[in-house]
């Protein structure tokens, strides 16, 4: 694929991209070993003071959400910069130390400062009860907002890059495609995507604004009280949306590489842009199934939420998951590491989007909510899902280009990766179906049924697959790096 | 009207469910790496798949307007406006307390005084107004089995509603579902019924 940059712009963008890259390949096994380390403590096989586990857990997804969208922006920010429109490197850095001080920042509050009101940070808990000093409080809410304003730079920057370079956000949108007026430049899947991902995301930072700002607020006049229901689904709002959009991201990248293996062409048309703007409302509206059990939020907004998460999966499946299988099937493609993770990726946003799905139906959320079945399907997601396709682009980058066809690494890394994966999944799903309660630091307080030797149980049998998780992590690595870091100096 | 229960709980019904979803989406998969070096014509390939695509679409969307028209026939909000109540228990979470006592309360929920377990009777409706006195808890009810058979969210300056009919007489157990601080996984109540 040739590049729309020349030779030093695109090394510049190479170089940022590298750096991006072994950022999280240093933060995601971190993040990793502090949620072994809550399993094991589940488990009873370490035994961490509870202010200890809680910071763990708020470190662990605060962590994790915000590294995956950060990597998954990187990566987008380097496809669309050397593919469609040329993006400024210099305001591009600044965003990277933007993030990278927020997320040291947040570590430093909660692994040393002991913050543990979760990622969720749900108010008021963080200022009501708390066991952490207030000025780790004041301290993730600031690294919380530099990230929010990272993220919102970055966002913009890419938007409107896009919209000076394809004429406004209707043509990203591809509202002419829906009306029959195709442009006589097609639309690039990415272009688009992104749009639909990067709008709900720029409305999501703005309400995490609003809420943090609210946060301050009460932190210098604790007589302040705002109102809980109003916050939690600012704050619900943000965390599903930046979630969701870091799959949509990612699945950018796949409608653009994907072809490249499959030798099959796949770009916009009337049905893709239809079901695009359709994932655009139910991004902003499925957030509600996260509130269901507030029996105090309006009727009508449970409805929409349940709504919304059952068509969300129409777009998704019609026509996202249907082209991949119209990509592969019968395409004679070599199941080199790229096509191949980005199948079993789309396998596993299926099977986690599923079990989403089954709990975003009110009736059985009212049995399911806030069991380890939450976690189960969110983590299938992220990693049988997201991070797959994170892993798919790094082979892609790293690859030399005469290669890219030919390739077979040894797959014992990403094997090795999946059975940890799928193992620790399980344990999730059956800690749910037995009504095995999420966020809690020990089972032993609870004496109903089996339920406290089933969650020992299956936690412990969890870490194990985590360490499996961390050992094909360890075997991907040793090729993946050295061949990363060579990319800094092409 | 759907039964709480019909041969399984709500729970492993999800389960069975979701996994014979996961079987499927696996076999799709491996037919799909299974038949990949078959060589046949890119248009013609597309084509086959496109054209299941439009079944599983109409599918799909019967199968949506289905679901939901089933599951939307109980739901958890209404109850305590539509089906008159046998007894009101008032329940306050508190960190890292419940504090439950029979009949309505006009005092704020920071100053309801209460036990953690109560005695109530089998097959009457219970409607309990739940409420919060700093922090979002949730009031989830297991029965002696270990099943969580009903659930709301406590919260400050709001009252849920949650109404429930004990068919088993026997121990039910509340733990809290909200993580509302360090003794959260401690935050526990019972519940006897006979």
């Amino acid at each position: 694929m040739t590049s729309i940059l020349n030779p030093t712009e695109l090394k510049q963008q190479r170089r940022l991209l590298v750096i991006w890259c072994i950022t999280f390949l240093i933060i995601f096994p971190f993040l990793i070993s502090l949620g072994l380390m809550m399993r094991m403590n589940q488990g009873g096989l370490a035994d961490l003071p509870p202010n200890t586990f809680y910071s763990y857990m708020t470190m662990h997804g605060l962590g994790m959400a915000g590294i995956l969208f950060s990597i998954t922006l990187g990566a987008a920010n380097y496809l669309i910069s050397s593919r469609y429109v040329k993006l400024k490197i210099g305001f591009q850095y600044f965003v990277y130390f933007l993030i990278l001080i927020g997320f040291l920042t947040l570590i430093f509050a909660t692994i040393i400062g002991g913050f543990a009101a979760g990622w969720y940070v749900l108010y008021p808990l963080p200022f009501i009860g708390a066991s952490w000093p207030a000025w780790s409080t004041a301290l993730t809410t600031v690294s919380l907002i530099v990230l929010g304003v990272a993220w919102l730079l970055g966002s913009m920057h890419v938007l409107l890059a896009l919209a000076k370079r394809y004429g406004g956000f209707s043509r990203l949108m591809g509202w002419n495609y829906i009306v029959g007026k195709t442009p006589d430049e097609p639309l690039p899947p990415m272009a688009m995507i992104a749009t639909v991902a990067l709008v709900p995301a720029v409305l999501s930072f703005l309400s995490a604004a609003v809420f943090l700002v609210m946060f301050l607020f009460q932190y210098f006049e604790p007589s302040l009280a705002f109102d809980p229901l109003f916050m939690k689904n600012m704050i619900f709002f943000f965390g599903h949306v930046i979630v969701n959009i870091t799959m949509y991201l990612a699945v950018g990248w796949v409608y653009t590489l994907l072809p490249e293996y499959s030798k099959r062409d796949w770009g916009v048309d009337r049905i893709f842009a239809i079901s695009w703007n359709g994932s655009f409302i139910f991004i902003i509206f499925a957030y509600l199934h996260h509130l269901y059990m507030d029996f105090a939020q309006p009727s009508g907004l449970q409805f929409a939420g349940q709504i919304a998460s059952y068509l969300s999966a129409v777009p998704v499946t019609v026509v996202t998951m249907f082209g991949v299988i119209g990509q592969l099937y019968h395409s004679k493609v070599k199941w080199t590491m790229v096509p191949f993770v980005f199948l079993l990726g789309t396998m596993g946003w299926a099977i986690g989007g599923f079990a989403a799905l089954v709990d975003s139906t009110i009736y059985v959320n009212k049995v399911l909510h806030n069991t380890l079945w939450v976690p189960a399907h969110f983590h299938t997601y992220m990693l049988a899902g997201v991070v797959l396709y994170i892993f798919g682009f790094l082979y892609y980058f790293s690859t030399p280009e005469a290669e890219r066809k030919t390739e077979n690494y040894s797959k014992l890394g990403i094997w090795i990766y999946l059975i940890g994966v799928y193992g620790f999944l399980l344990m999730f799903y059956l800690g749910g179906m037995n009504s095995v309660p999420r966020r809690y630091d020990k089972y032993v307080g609870i004496t109903v049924g089996d339920v406290q030797s089933t969650g020992m149980l299956l936690a412990r049998i969890a870490a194990y697959f985590v360490m499996a998780i961390l050992a094909g992590l360890l075997v991907m690595y040793v090729s993946l790096i050295t061949r990363i870091a060579k990319k800094f100096n092409e | 009207m759907i039964p709480n229960n019909l041969f399984l709980s709500i729970q492993t019904s999800a389960a069975i469910v979701s996994l014979l979803g996961a079987i499927l989406v696996v076999c799709i998969v491996l037919f799909i790496i299974g038949t990949s070096s078959v060589d046949e014509e890119k248009h013609q390939a597309k084509g086959k798949v496109y054209k299941l695509r439009v079944k599983y679409f109409y599918g799909l969307m019967a199968a949506i307007v289905l679901l939901l028209f089933f599951t939307m026939q109980t739901l958890p909000y209404f109850k305590h406006k539509t089906t008159r109540s046998d007894e009101v228990v008032t329940v306050v979470g508190a960190q890292w307390a419940w504090k439950m006592d029979h009949g309505t309360t006009e005092v704020k929920a920071k100053e309801f005084e209460g036990l953690n377990d109560i005695t109530l009777p089998s097959n009457k409706v219970i409607q309990f107004n739940v409420m919060s006195a700093d922090v979002n808890h949730n009031f989830a009810i297991y029965n002696d089995k270990g099943d969580i058979v009903a659930q709301t969210q406590a919260m400050p300056n709001y009252t849920n509603h949650l109404q429930y009919t004990f068919e088993e007489r026997g121990e039910y157990h509340i733990l809290c579902l909200e993580y509302c601080g360090m003794a959260h996984a401690y935050m526990t109540g019972s519940i006897h019924i006979e």
